[in-house]
């Protein structure tokens, strides 16, 4: 029977085998000692639908800048952010706005011609030509001995709409290769810590599995008798490997989840704590490096009862600039989406970097981004960029205005920032000259 | 290791020779044996997996052993042992080998843990059963639900039908264009794909429409097209399957967009609708699924393990599992993990409860009851049930957690994992049924049969048989042993030389395969299977690239047909192209591959490798010659001949197939001479000229006969056949003759003979066995 590539990719679908290979064959689950270099990760979070510019963006340049009412809760971490105005999606083709602005935030390339159609475009797209800027780091990272994780890279949802098409897929592994985030955090903890699940079911089987073996060894005649006394003697060397395994465990143990968690917009403050918790813990047991999350889909229509706002976000974002009740509400929104981030970035801060100085936040870069620059124009001006920590050596708290540059040069400027040197990304028509200016200096 | 000991051995024998025996020529009947007789019959008189597998058993006299020894041994070459070393070899081994009468290893059913296939097949019906398994039945192809789709976008069901195979171009008309207008419209096919053999599979859809194909996994698509994106018109997936199984298979298709919907512009031209699905079995071409292999029955999903196993055992050249390593424990660890991790997200399903909590924790338990039963294929004492159900879910509070320990434990445990524990009753009946019959363990009909105690006597067994060889996994048994006896159940590709056959390629070579595919499976679903039909048919499926090559007249395009051929240069599998093509070097024919796969394959005698390894002599070293005189030359030494002796003219019968199993006239510009002979163990020399005659010989000839009921029977039961008493092969025999030589019957009748058959009760000591000790 032959068992190629198709087989692994089998392997991989059953969510399984990947994290249990080093369990089952016996190795250390845990890392060695620390390695010299610093390490650094990237999050990049995304909230749907544009925003309300004139409570979102500082007025000023540079370091001396007023946080407005939907950034207001970034003020604790205001001297470790960077906001970013003036970057533009100049991805053009196939898809309505919102298509291309969530399709190519992140591959900065554009869609192949397809049969989604959109309300505001003559032409059906189907997916990204390209891969996303967190996979190509993911790649880059996985490379090399010295920065390679468990997983490379994790895709947290928070209610992303279960169905696959242009509107709720940003991340692409390649061409036309769309990556599913999990919107269930209990899920995602099974693909983290199912392991240990394993690992403690198995132990808790062993010792009534010798008692069998026994059983049925005397029930057999001598020659074979040999056949399950060998048998008896590999369980007892797996029953060794555990008991290793768990003295050398818990560096980081799983964080505990409220169980019974539904899908539901109601529920969407406790999964989206949930999901950041199981992050954060992610990055102390160094499982991967690179992150998303994505809080809905390009058009969400959340409702969301706990801001006491009545309609839904995508309606609401159609609402003209001179309804002030629907400008309140999509700030509030906006606000909200901000806490989250500030909620990830403040148990990054509290967390110490594992094995090294600083806290966590000191070595992570999260960058939190839009797919429309307004939700009532459908531009693409002005995507807001939001940067929050110390990962990439960026010189932060500052507010900066670009002359409309092309978004691309950031997804170059993250891209160098975690030490792969391309000069290129996506389409290199937008790609102009590199990596934006002034980012470090 | 064996070699050593035996190098080891044969010193001390020089040694002794030397120093104490005084007469010239003459050796001890123990040094005979060391010489002659060992390779084939083990130092210990034990057997030897590629000579003689079967340890000596008494029951001839020393009159009776001498005369055998010097009419047939060694094998090949009875004329080195005849006279006096005949009587002292034949003294040596009464005495050593059986004294009191008594064979020193009496054969017996040993313990056997499942082999891999065995496991995997295992899993899938454990996990297809406990979801209600639904019978294949003689319905054809998939079920196609149509669906007419309104401007509004809303779908209405307009009829349905069986659609035999999926391939419809409906160009930019619709399915039935007074009720589905054209413009969209949707269809499902649903129902089951049978995979006739294990391996790899390839998917492939054409369609420039949206579609999702759902193959085994009901949750994931294997390959989804629903939102179309870039140009392509052609997609692939591939997933593994195990063969004589159905799958759970969908296919949606729409010809409606996504998205927002946008008015018509009028008279815009109606776009192209189509659909094909086809597949690439492991080795073949890819070809539309066909019927027989599609049904409307939707079975349940199941679990084909993807965990790595090391493989099995073939030392005794068929798969046992005789042994257990530490790579065998950590696969059957991740296997199990595999299988608890798949019932945990399905558990609601497999128990039937809307909920997992307290309220419902009885049901689940019955679950795992349940499981643990099947896993066993036999009902659990009231202990067992404590221990493999009771125990795991109370040792943690989680329920779900609970469950999963109760699959590990199951799996990893002897019960599930062996195959020969327990008593000898209706459920050790029913597993051996279905082990030998289907490589897998025993249905529903069978546990009930057995529970009820309906397993008890020949009649009912062979009742049962009767039913199971209509299930496909009989269909595939009986192929991969048929393609084990000819050695082609693991090819790897065939090079041959491209200047000497140009139009020899990779897709020749996988139409020869279909080609000869199609001939067993002709041969195994007829009338009869009539073993002799593999060998006299002149029938030749062929399609119209074969054609060409093989010199048939057919239209280039034309799909795989019988074609009659003529019956004295064609035979059956002894002249089919591609065993010839298999059975050959690159640029030459080889009369010694022929000839071992007709000595040892088809007429079972023992061969010794040859004393050490040879390459063919080059075709330009000797340009004079013809391949029958390189061989001759090549083995004419005396240390070549006892085997060759008996290879060569078998294999020279075969001449008139060139390297790529073209027929010929001539070999290097000189005629052929296909002439061959065969000197039976008893009897006449035996003498044909090319493969008609030659399988005229083979298909009446006793020592055939024999030795493919000795295969089959390894190959099914995986047991010595003495250890089912010294009767059992020459019954087995004699029934396959009196039936006709029908192989799917001599399968039967194997099963049924050995599924009651008792087990030799436990000892403390071999000696004390004399259970099937000979009159």
């Amino acid at each position: 029977m032959s068992r190629g590539l198709g087989r692994r990719a089998f392997i991989r679908g059953l969510g399984v085998s990947a994290a249990m290979l080093p369990f089952v064959a016996g190795l250390p689950s845990v890392r060695g000692e620390e390695r010299p270099r610093r390490k650094q990760r990237l999050v990049i979070v995304f909230s749907p639908n544009g925003i309300v510019p004139k409570t979102f963006w500082p007025d000023e340049e540079g370091a001396n800048f007023t946080l407005k009412e939907s950034l207001k809760p970034l003020a604790p971490f205001r001297d470790r952010s960077l906001i970013l105005h003036g970057l533009c999606d100049k991805v053009k083709g196939d898809g309505d706005q919102h298509m291309r602005g969530i399709g190519c935030l992140l591959t900065g390339i554009e869609l192949f011609p397809g049969n989604v159609l959109g309300g505001c475009s003559e032409h059906p797209a189907g997916w990204s030509r390209g891969l996303s800027i967190d996979q190509e780091l993911k790649g880059f990272l996985q490379s090399q001995a010295e920065t390679r994780t468990r997983f490379g890279s994790l895709e947290f949802g928070v209610m992303v709409a279960e169905r696959a098409d242009t509107w709720t897929r940003m991340v692409y592994e390649g061409p036309n290769k769309p990556l599913t985030p999990i919107n269930d955090p209990y899920q995602m903890f099974s693909r983290l810590y199912g392991q240990a699940r394993h690992k403690e079911n198995l132990a808790s089987v062993l010792d009534g599995l010798q008692q069998e073996l026994r059983t049925v060894a005397a029930a057999v005649s001598v020659e074979d008798r040999r056949l399950l006394e060998e048998h008896a003697a590999l369980v007892r060397q797996t029953e060794n490997e555990i008991r290793e395994m768990k003295a050398n465990a818990s560096v980081a143990p799983p964080p505990a989840l409220p169980s019974g968690v539904k899908q539901q917009d109601a529920e969407m403050p406790q999964l989206s704590k949930m999901q950041i918790d199981l992050m954060v813990n992610s990055f102390v047991a160094d499982f991967t490096r690179i992150a998303t999350l994505q809080y809905n889909y390009s058009t969400s229509d959340a409702a969301m009862p706990w801001l006491n706002i009545a309609g839904r976000h995508h309606d609401i974002s159609h609402c003209p600039d001179t309804d002030e009740e629907a400008q309140k509400n999509l700030t509030r929104i906006d606000q909200w989406y901000c806490e989250q981030v500030v909620y990830l970035a403040r148990r990054l801060a509290e967390t110490p970097e594992p094995g090294g100085g600083g806290s966590m936040l000191d070595n992570t870069l999260i960058v939190w981004t839009n797919e429309l620059g307004q939700g009532n124009s459908h531009t693409h001006e002005n995507i807001p960029f939001v940067l929050i920590g110390g990962g990439l050596d960026f010189r932060m708290g500052r507010s900066i205005k670009f002359p409309s540059l092309p978004h691309n040069r950031l997804l170059l400027s993250l891209a160098h920032g975690m030490g792969h040197r391309i000069e290129r990304f996506g389409n290199p028509d937008y790609c102009g000259e590199g990596a934006l200016p002034g980012l470090t200096g | 290791m064996t070699r050593r000991l035996c190098s080891l051995l044969s010193a001390v024998v020089v040694f002794s020779w030397a120093t104490s025996v005084a007469h010239g020529d003459d050796k001890t009947g123990e040094q005979i044996y060391r010489e002659r007789c060992v390779a084939c019959h083990g130092p210990r008189g034990e057997g030897v997996a590629e000579g003689y597998p079967e340890p000596f058993t008494a029951g001839r006299s020393l009159v009776e052993l001498t005369r055998l020894i010097a009419e047939t041994m060694p094998s090949g070459a009875a004329e080195k042992c005849t006279g006096p070393d005949a009587e002292r070899v034949a003294v040596y081994i009464k005495d050593t080998f059986l004294r009191a009468g008594e064979p020193a290893h009496a054969p017996r059913v040993e313990l056997a843990r499942l082999t891999v296939s065995q496991y995997r097949q295992a899993v899938a019906e454990l996990l297809a059963s406990l979801r209600g398994a639904r019978r294949w039945d003689d319905r054809r192809g998939l079920l196609g639900s149509y669906n007419a789709i309104d401007d509004k976008g809303d779908g209405k069901h307009v009829f349905d039908r069986l659609d035999s195979e999926i391939k419809f171009d409906f160009g930019a008309s619709s399915p039935q264009p007074e009720r589905i207008s054209p413009k969209t419209f949707a269809i499902s096919w649903v129902g089951s794909v049978l995979a006739p053999q294990t391996g790899e599979y390839e998917f492939v859809v054409r369609s420039e429409n949206s579609f999702r194909l759902y193959v085994s996994n009901r949750a994931q698509p294997l390959i989804d097209r629903w939102v179309q994106s870039g140009d392509g018109k052609e997609f692939r997936g591939t997933i593994q399957l195990l063969g004589g199984r159905a799958y759970p298979l969908t296919l949606h298709f729409t010809k409606a967009g996504q998205g927002v919907r946008k008015m018509d512009t009028p008279g815009a031209p109606i776009p192209p609708a189509s659909v094909h699905l086809a597949w690439k079995l492991p080795g073949r071409l890819e070809e539309t699924i066909p019927r027989e292999n599609l049904s409307p029955v939707e079975t349940p999903e199941t679990l084909v393990v993807a965990s790595n196993f090391p493989p099995d055992d073939r030392s005794t050249g068929f798969e046992r599992g005789t042994t257990v390593t530490a790579e065998w424990e950590r696969a059957t660890t991740s296997a199990a993990i595999e299988v608890a991790d798949y019932v945990r997200g399905r558990l609601r399903d497999f128990a039937a409860v809307p909920e997992l909590n307290a309220e419902h924790a009885s049901q689940v338990r019955e679950f795992c009851a349940r499981f643990v039963e099947r896993a066993f294929r036999r009902p659990l004492t009231p202990e067992q049930r404590a221990l493999y159900v009771d125990a795991p879910l109370a040792s943690t509070p989680d329920l779900e957690a609970g469950v999963e320990r109760v699959v590990l434990l199951a799996l990893k445990s002897p019960r599930f994992l062996y195959r020969e524990l327990g008593d000898a009753d209706g459920f050790r009946t029913a597993s051996r049924l279905a082990f030998v019959l289907w490589n897998a363990p025993p249905d529903a009909e069978l546990l009930t049969a057995a529970a009820e105690g309906k397993l008890g006597n020949p009649e009912e067994v062979a009742a049962h048989a009767q039913r199971m060889l209509a299930d496909p996994r009989f269909d595939t048994k009986l192929r991969e042993f048929l393609l084990h006896w000819m050695k082609l159940d693991s090819p790897r590709g065939l090079t041959k030389d491209a200047a000497a056959f140009p139009d020899f390629n990779p897709t020749v070579e996988a139409d020869l395969r279909t080609s000869l595919e199609l001939f067993l499976a002709e041969v195994i679903r007829g009338q009869t299977a009539d073993f002799r039909q593999l060998l006299i048919s002149d029938g030749l499926y062929l399609n119209g690239r074969l054609a060409r090559i093989y010199g048939v007249d057919l239209p280039a395009e034309a799909p795989f047909r019988k074609v009659s051929m003529d019956a004295t240069n064609w035979a059956g599998l002894l002249s089919h192209p591609y065993l010839m093509a298999s059975f050959a070097d690159t640029t030459a024919s080889s009369p010694i591959r022929r000839g071992v796969f007709l000595a040892r394959g088809v007429l079972g005698r023992p061969l010794l490798p040859p004393p050490s390894a040879f390459t063919p002599l080059p075709p330009a070293l000797h340009p004079d010659l013809t391949t029958r005189e390189r061989v001759a030359l090549q083995t004419d030494a005396a240390a070549c001949r006892s085997c060759h002796n008996l290879i060569n003219p078998l294999g020279f019968t075969l001449e008139r197939y060139d390297a790529i199993g073209r027929l010929r006239s001539e070999d290097n510009r000189r005629p052929i001479d296909a002439s061959g002979s065969y000197q039976p163990r008893s009897g006449e020399m035996a003498r044909f000229t090319g493969a008609r005659e030659l399988a005229n010989y083979l298909a009446a000839s006793d020592e055939a006969h024999t030795a493919f009921v000795d295969k089959m029977f390894y190959y099914s039961v995986q047991q010595p056949i003495r250890a089912f008493g010294p009767q059992a092969h020459d019954e087995l025999k004699r029934s396959f003759v009196e039936q006709g030589f029908d192989m799917r019957r001599l399968m039967a009748q194997i099963a049924t003979l050995t599924a009651l058959s008792p087990t030799i009760p436990p000892s403390n000591s071999a000696s004390s066995i004399t259970a099937t000790k000979e009159q």
